[in-house]
């Protein structure tokens, strides 16, 4: 089961102070090579979450745990932020400082070499420097940034920086993608182009599947937009304050919950997007996430093993063999 | 209109205007005074003021040259001082910037020792590192690297927190954020803080010089103003105006070198 699982919340609960209840009682684990989207209300502890999972600030109770294909003990821990966790935020995404390659050469740099070989060791080092420029210029070319290669990123489009941010996550091959709102302050337009890169990055994990290779690319997009979020994803989770935590038997509010898991439709990055095909899921997700007269039982809406499970599953879930166990909590 | 632009032949027609302004105006002030009084030498016709610059660097009875041992003295005291400074500043603001601990502990410090002018302070320079050369070098230090120790530290307290968890993310080390990530990010900005300090520690080093120094630009303007020899004070005055915007314009040359990324 391991092997399929690339990152696991395990009772993740996170508060301020004595009183500011934020996260309460989180379980999801993602399958390599899911994109699986994160919605929820504003304030609701999405971003809490999301830096639980880089490593930068850790729950207060409950663990995540991130399994590597490469490493022993496959199954590490989250203490502090680290090289299997790529991530892209919607500001501040790239290092002003260094051209578009020299961006995505950063991680490979850092990864592979120290200070002290780049001061003592100059030849080696300029014989790496040549081989991480190359590589990445490559990676920016595959993404259609081959003539902005020695551009800084004032000098590049929003869309154009959030392109080079990916691909200087994705050059240190992630065990999973952090995507902060990346698409937040795009024009519609842009964003549809990035939208359709992931769709593209999703398509060759399938690819992979098929030739019994391990997906490349396990993605956890948080967004506030829907429409991207079912668009782009094959999962949609979603994490909200509005729950019926008094029918659980809490006396006060315990904090934000997942209350939402759900497939979502796979779709063609090459075909149109079409309005119709988000209104209902986009209406569910609405009444169940973003509600707060919500009153309904919340499980009714976590069905995401349940669906795997029964073989509904599409694109990299589509005859998930052997398939996850779902967690206990599940 | 307010802010409106204007061509850019205009904008070096105007530069050079205001400059032969400038020296037409001396020109004639100094036509005046002698006018009224030959003898003048406290507004020097450029005649004197040509003698005042081949005696400046000519050798004097004792068979000194005055202009060259003053570029020497002054030169080696400013940047041996400013270097220390910036080192000590850079290292005190990264740490201060980057650790909890270090920026409690040096904060309230640095702060009370930035509003002690140096100047001020000359004595207890004397007192501890005597007349010396160590003196003036002690005092530009002291002069300059609380307030570029501050700048440092608020330069890298602005680095924003998603790059420094980015780096983490790609593998980097601690000391590579700090190195790799920190000391570039606020490089362009170190630079202009420098820029802003020369001018004070040019003043700080001059004030000292003319109290207490035997060689150097401060030391030579007081003994020279005694004499009324304002053909010498002037030169001098000039070379230290031109000594600082070159100095500006280095380091702005410097920084458009190091950080191209860094435009406005």
């Amino acid at each position: 089961m391991q092997e399929h699982i690339t990152l696991e919340c395990q009772k993740v609960h996170h508060w301020f102070g004595e009183s500011k209840k934020v996260l309460h009682d989180i379980n999801f684990s993602l399958i390599r090579g899911e994109v699986v989207s994160l919605v929820g209300p504003s304030g609701c502890g999405k971003s809490t979450l999301l830096r639980a999972i880089v490593g930068t600030h850790l729950p207060r109770k409950g663990k995540v745990f991130v399994y590597s294909h490469v490493h022993t003990p496959p199954r590490i821990e989250v203490t502090k932020p680290g090289r299997d966790r790529g991530i892209v935020y919607q500001r501040y995404s790239l290092f002003p400082f260094l051209t578009a390659r020299e961006n995505v050469a950063l991680g490979l740099m850092l990864d592979q070499t120290s200070i002290p070989f780049r001061i003592f060791q100059p030849f080696k080092w300029r014989k790496f420097r040549k081989q991480h420029l190359q590589k990445a210029t490559a990676l920016l070319e595959k993404l259609g940034l081959g003539q902005s290669v020695k551009l800084y990123p004032h000098e590049l489009s929003g869309g154009m920086c959030q392109r080079v941010a990916i691909a200087q996550a994705l050059i240190m091959e992630p065990e999973i993608l952090l995507l902060d709102e990346p698409f937040g302050a795009l024009d519609e337009a842009t964003r549809e182009d990035l939208q359709r890169m992931i769709l593209g990055l999703y398509l060759e994990n399938c690819k992979a599947k098929q030739k019994n290779q391990k997906p490349p690319y396990t993605i956890l997009l948080v967004t506030h937009e829907l429409t991207e979020a079912i668009y782009v994803a094959d999962r949609v989770m979603g994490l909200s304050q509005y729950w019926n935590w008094q029918v659980e038997d809490f006396n006060a509010f315990p904090g934000a919950t997942i209350v939402y898991d759900k497939l979502a439709p796979v779709f063609d990055p090459d075909k149109e997007k079409k309005h119709e095909d988000f209104v209902a899921q986009r209406e569910e997700i609405r009444g169940a996430v973003f509600n707060p007269n919500f009153r309904q039982d919340r499980h009714q809406y976590i069905t995401f093993w349940k669906q795997v499970k029964s073989g509904e599953g599409v694109g990299i879930l589509k005859n998930n063999d052997p398939v996850p166990k779902p967690l206990k909590d599940l | 209109m307010i802010r409106k632009p204007i061509k850019k032949t205009w904008s070096i027609i105007l530069g050079i205007l205001s400059v032969i302004v400038l020296i037409g105006g001396y020109t004639y002030l100094s036509h005046m005074q002698h006018k009224a009084n030959p003898d003048d030498t406290t507004i020097p016709t450029w005649r004197q003021l040509s003698q005042g610059v081949k005696k400046a660097l000519k050798k004097d009875r004792s068979g000194e040259r005055w202009f060259p041992e003053d570029v020497k003295a002054t030169f080696f005291r400013l940047f041996l001082g400013l270097f220390l400074a910036i080192l000590g500043a850079l290292v005190i603001g990264v740490i201060m910037g980057c650790f909890k601990i270090a920026e409690s502990f040096l904060v309230p410090p640095l702060s009370l020792l930035a509003k002690v002018p140096p100047t001020a302070a000359l004595a207890v320079f004397f007192v501890m590192v005597g007349t010396g050369t160590n003196m003036y070098i002690v005092m530009i230090a002291f002069g300059v690297l609380p307030i570029l120790a501050q700048s440092v530290y608020l330069s890298v307290k602005d680095v924003p927190e998603e790059l420094l968890n980015k780096a983490y993310t790609l593998g980097a080390s601690h000391a590579e954020v700090i190195w790799n990530i920190i000391v570039r990010f606020i490089l362009p900005k170190m630079i202009d803080a420098v820029r802003l300090q020369i001018g004070p520690a040019m003043v700080y080093l001059i004030a000292a010089e003319m109290l207490c120094g035997d060689v150097g630009f401060g030391y030579r303007i007081r003994l020279q103003s005694r004499l009324l020899n304002m053909n010498v004070v002037y030169p001098y005055l000039a070379f230290l105006a031109g000594f600082g915007f070159a100095m500006d314009f280095g380091l702005r040359v410097l920084q458009k070198v190091v950080s191209p990324w860094y435009s406005r």
